[in-house]
């Protein structure tokens, strides 16, 4: 019984990252209708640049998050201005921006490899190392640290993502140009200001969860791929466009891959994201993608 | 009557007849056709007294004749039909493992189980196909990804295969100085069957109603066309050639690992070529196979085998999708300046 | 000088024939327009090509004596020139006040977006009853209402109104007209464009009748209305014939 109580702990701990690395995804697609493909790979960007910034600087990666994010909303401006105007308006806009940002995974991935190579990496702060363990009764109960901090970054970033929605100026102009982009020219705001906007927000929360996930797992180049499976699994399940989807699907399929992990190895790991992938596609393939951004 | 005067009219011009209109394009057709057909099979014979490294100048043809062949068969379902798939490797893979293991096994020469693996590639692609093409658009682009990942992990993880580490494949009892040659003609004969049934493909009812689907499926529907079936027959039809190659390709190698063949890399570029030479066209495929093939020989020999070679693929893609969407040959036909030796459709 | 010209502007969609053939229209600050014309004769199209919408492939576009083709939508809107489109093009998730004060995104000034709130209310009391209610759940004129009322809230100089009565039943559409009437009052320059003639040139001092992308005549309202080519114009020639004969 414990142990199950343990599954479900660290399930949820990784729950609270997978929400943070998924909420750009999803907001990216409510806002501009972008399936990012690229995602995960610029995710792993930022998680090369904190383990950089440790492995030369010390610097914790958790501090870390606030050098990546900026860099990441940059980097997010740059590359909607660059690639996502030429094709709007397009016929199967949707399908041109999967292709899009396939090409762009390739490009970041083989960017990666060709500057830090195959090797595993993993940024290794004191934390990481240990516990907080809880007695119960005869057992005990281990809170990974490390896990529990990036949990609670995550969540203070979610908190964070959620008031800027809802109480910024800028907030309210992107939740008006997810839920209606034609309206939201007609009352004035500037739809392609607010994409451009909308999409380095979406990266600056793939950068920050870069960080924190360069200390829970060791990354590679090719590490992305897994990861897109799981983002996608995970919003599709809870609402494209929705983030408060976004965060109950990550916890359910946190939990549920930590409840697999533990019954047949590490390696079914990611069988299991691509097969909730491929279910969850085909059980609801037409209105997925057709949520507007929620809170 | 008959006190009329006859008079001599002069005898006008007349305009074409539709068989004469059509017949400068046909013509063009048949001889581009036999030209091309008469230089790849008798490459390997003017090769041999021209270049030194003559293994090496087969193995190229050998490699572009297998993406010519890869190309247009996915230009079926991803051209036609308008279904991107990017997970198409999974029937390179399939065809590669089926002729490897019979190889193993029975010792019997992928040569001969080429077509075999062609064949249980197309029976994979229709039963992935009923599967994935119940979703649409984006939703079946994903999908495909996720098939292809699933049979990576599946395969690295089947110990029957060799798992991660895959499993060595005896060499082919060929003299070594014509040891290509035959390997070049089943390509050969891959690339031109390929081509010939993307062609036919585009002029039958059936490659009508691929078109249909790829304009507008609610339409399509709606007019009557069996759209799913059609789909998956699409699916089906474009998994043999690729099944066929990988078998092939497989004993070139002469090991079978399941990255070699489903590596993203590899199913990214048949979707590559067929985009930025023309998706949806019988010429474009090929021109855009031939294309990519130079571009990959031009970087490996600039940078070597590094992953920077992905970085190109991903380039090129993006580059294709922003500025030529329709690829070279579409580009080319929408503005009338299209070669009638590229006019295939 | 005018408010907004028009000068021989040519337009269409995408890559698409012209539905715009070379139109002119001249509108001057104080009176209200009604643009009618039968189906296809680019009247929404020309509202569209003012507001920014869509940019014309020739001719100008002056509001205010200065050249304003090809400004975005939003830009048009700080200039004061104001869009209703066909569709209402609410947020469906905000509620009737949010949507409203979405209306008045450009306007910094809290106290006036209250002022203007209320007139808005006033104006349209339904929509205070609804003034917590999700806009997706409104009805048809509601949603035209909030639709108008969203548009009050940046006081613009000229109100372009794309069918305003479409699809809603007469009472309510009449109600519709009547709000519309008044906004002459408060000093917005109303242009509207109706496929139903009659109650669009009611509610207008000026009509102005489109055919095949270009103008075909203009005039004081009642005088449209009462002229037999208007009839020609929707029936077509036999049609318009056989009826006056009858």
């Amino acid at each position: 019984m414990i142990d199950l109580v343990q599954v479900l702990i660290l399930g949820l701990l990784l729950g609270g990252v997978y929400a943070l690395m998924a909420s750009g995804l999803t907001l990216l697609f409510g806002v501009m209708r972008i399936v990012n493909l690229a995602h995960a790979a610029l995710i792993l960007i930022a998680a090369y640049i904190t383990f950089v910034l440790f492995d030369s600087l010390a610097l914790d990666p958790i501090v870390a998050v606030l050098i990546t994010m900026p860099v990441m909303f940059g980097l997010g401006v740059g590359l909607y201005l660059l690639l996502f105007p030429r094709i709007e308006g397009t016929h199967r806009y949707v399908e041109m921006t999967v292709l899009l940002t396939f090409g762009l995974a390739l490009i970041v991935e083989g960017l990666l490899a060709f500057i830090f190579t195959g090797i595993f990496r993993q940024t290794r702060p004191d934390y990481v190392m240990d516990a907080i363990v809880i007695p119960i009764g005869e057992d005990q109960l281990f809170i990974p640290t490390g896990q529990l901090y990036a949990m609670v970054v995550s969540l203070v970033l979610l908190a964070g993502l959620w008031a800027f929605l809802q109480l910024t100026r800028t907030g309210r102009a992107i939740r008006a140009t997810t839920q209606n982009r034609a309206a939201a020219q007609i009352v004035g705001i500037n739809v392609r200001r607010v994409s451009a906007l909308a999409f380095g927000v979406g990266l600056a929360l793939a950068g920050a969860s870069g960080s924190l996930v360069s200390f829970i797992f060791p990354f590679f180049p090719s590490k992305h791929w897994q990861w897109i499976a799981l983002m996608l699994a995970l919003i599709v399940l809870g609402g494209m466009g929705s983030i408060k989807g976004a965060v109950l699907g990550a916890l359910i399929l946190a939990v549920a891959s930590a409840f697999v992990q533990d019954a047949f190895g590490a390696t079914w790991s990611p069988i299991a994201f691509y097969l909730a992938l491929f279910l969850i596609l085909l059980v609801r393939p037409q209105g997925l993608f057709g949520a507007k951004l929620r809170l | 009557m008959s006190d009329l005067p006859i008079i001599e009219t002069p005898v006008e011009a007349e305009a074409p007849t539709r068989e004469q209109e059509r017949s400068p394009g046909t013509m063009t057709r048949w001889i581009t056709a036999v030209v091309l057909l008469a230089l790849v099979l008798i490459f390997p014979f003017i090769a041999r007294p021209i270049f030194p490294s003559y293994n090496y100048v087969m193995q190229l043809g050998i490699v572009v004749l297998m993406w010519i062949a890869m190309s247009s068969s996915w230009n079926i379902i991803g051209g036609f039909a308008g279904y991107i798939s990017l997970g198409h490797a999974v029937f390179y893979a399939i065809g590669g493992y089926v002729s490897g293991m019979i190889l193993i096994h029975w010792g019997v020469s992928p040569f001969l189980t080429a077509p075999l693996a062609g064949l249980v590639a197309v029976a994979f692609g229709i039963a992935a196909g009923l599967i994935t093409l119940r979703t649409r658009g984006p939703a079946f682009i994903i999908s495909t990804i996720a098939m292809l990942f699933l049979t990576l992990l599946f395969l690295d993880n089947w110990e029957f295969v060799g798992g991660t580490d895959g499993v060595n494949l005896p060499l082919a009892p060929f003299p070594a100085a014509w040891l290509k040659v035959p390997f070049y003609y089943a390509m050969a004969l891959a690339a031109i069957g390929s081509v010939y049934l993307s062609y036919r493909v585009a002029h039958s009812k059936f490659g009508l109603g691929l078109r249909a689907i790829s304009q507008d499926e609610t339409k399509a529907e709606v007019a009557g066309i069996n759209t799913r079936g059609y789909k998956v027959a699409a699916f089906a039809l474009s998994a043999f050639f690729i099944g066929f190659v990988g078998g092939i390709w497989g004993y070139t190698l002469t090991y079978l690992r399941p990255v070699a063949f489903l590596a993203i890399a590899i199913a990214a570029r048949m979707v590559l070529m067929a985009i930025i030479g023309g998706r949806g066209t019988v010429a474009g495929p090929v021109v855009g196979a031939v294309l990519i093939f130079a571009v990959d020989e031009f970087a490996v020999r600039q940078f070597g085998e590094t992953s920077l070679n992905i970085v190109v693929v991903g380039l090129l893609l993006l580059i294709a999708l922003l500025f030529f969407p329709q690829g070279i040959v579409g580009s080319l036909r929408q503005s009338g300046k299209l070669p009638a030796f590229l006019d295939w459709d | 000088m005018s408010l907004l010209e028009v000068n021989d502007v040519v337009a269409g969609y995408g890559a698409g024939p012209d539905i715009l053939t070379g139109v002119s229209v001249t509108i001057d600050e104080g009176t209200s327009y009604c643009i009618v014309g039968p189906n296809g004769a680019g009247k929404s199209t020309l509202l569209r090509a003012i507001v920014g919408i869509l940019e014309p492939r020739s001719g100008d576009i002056e509001f205010q004596g200065k050249k304003v083709n090809g400004l975005r939508p939003d830009q048009m809107l700080e200039a004061g020139v104001c869009f209703v489109p066909q569709d209402p093009s609410l947020f469906p998730t905000m509620t009737v006040k949010e949507n409203l004060m979405m209306g008045g995104y450009l306007v910094r000034d809290r106290e006036l977006l209250r002022k203007r709130l209320d007139l808005v209310y006033e104006a349209f009391p339904a929509l205070a009853d609804r003034h917590s209610q999700s806009a997706g759940t409104l009805s048809g004129g509601e949603q035209q209402m909030v639709a108008l009322g969203r548009s009050l809230m940046i006081e613009p100089k000229v109100l372009m109104i794309d069918e305003p009565s479409l699809g809603l039943a007469p009472m309510i559409a009449d109600l519709i007209f009547e709000r519309i009437r008044g906004f002459g009052a408060l000093g917005i320059t109303v242009v509207l464009v109706e496929q139903n003639a009659v109650k669009g040139l009611q509610s207008a001092d000026w009509g102005i009748v489109l055919d095949l992308g270009s103008k075909e005549f203009e005039g004081p309202a009642d005088g449209i209305l009462a002229d037999p080519r208007i009839r020609e114009l929707y029936l077509g020639k036999q049609l318009a014939r056989k009826e006056h004969l009858l």
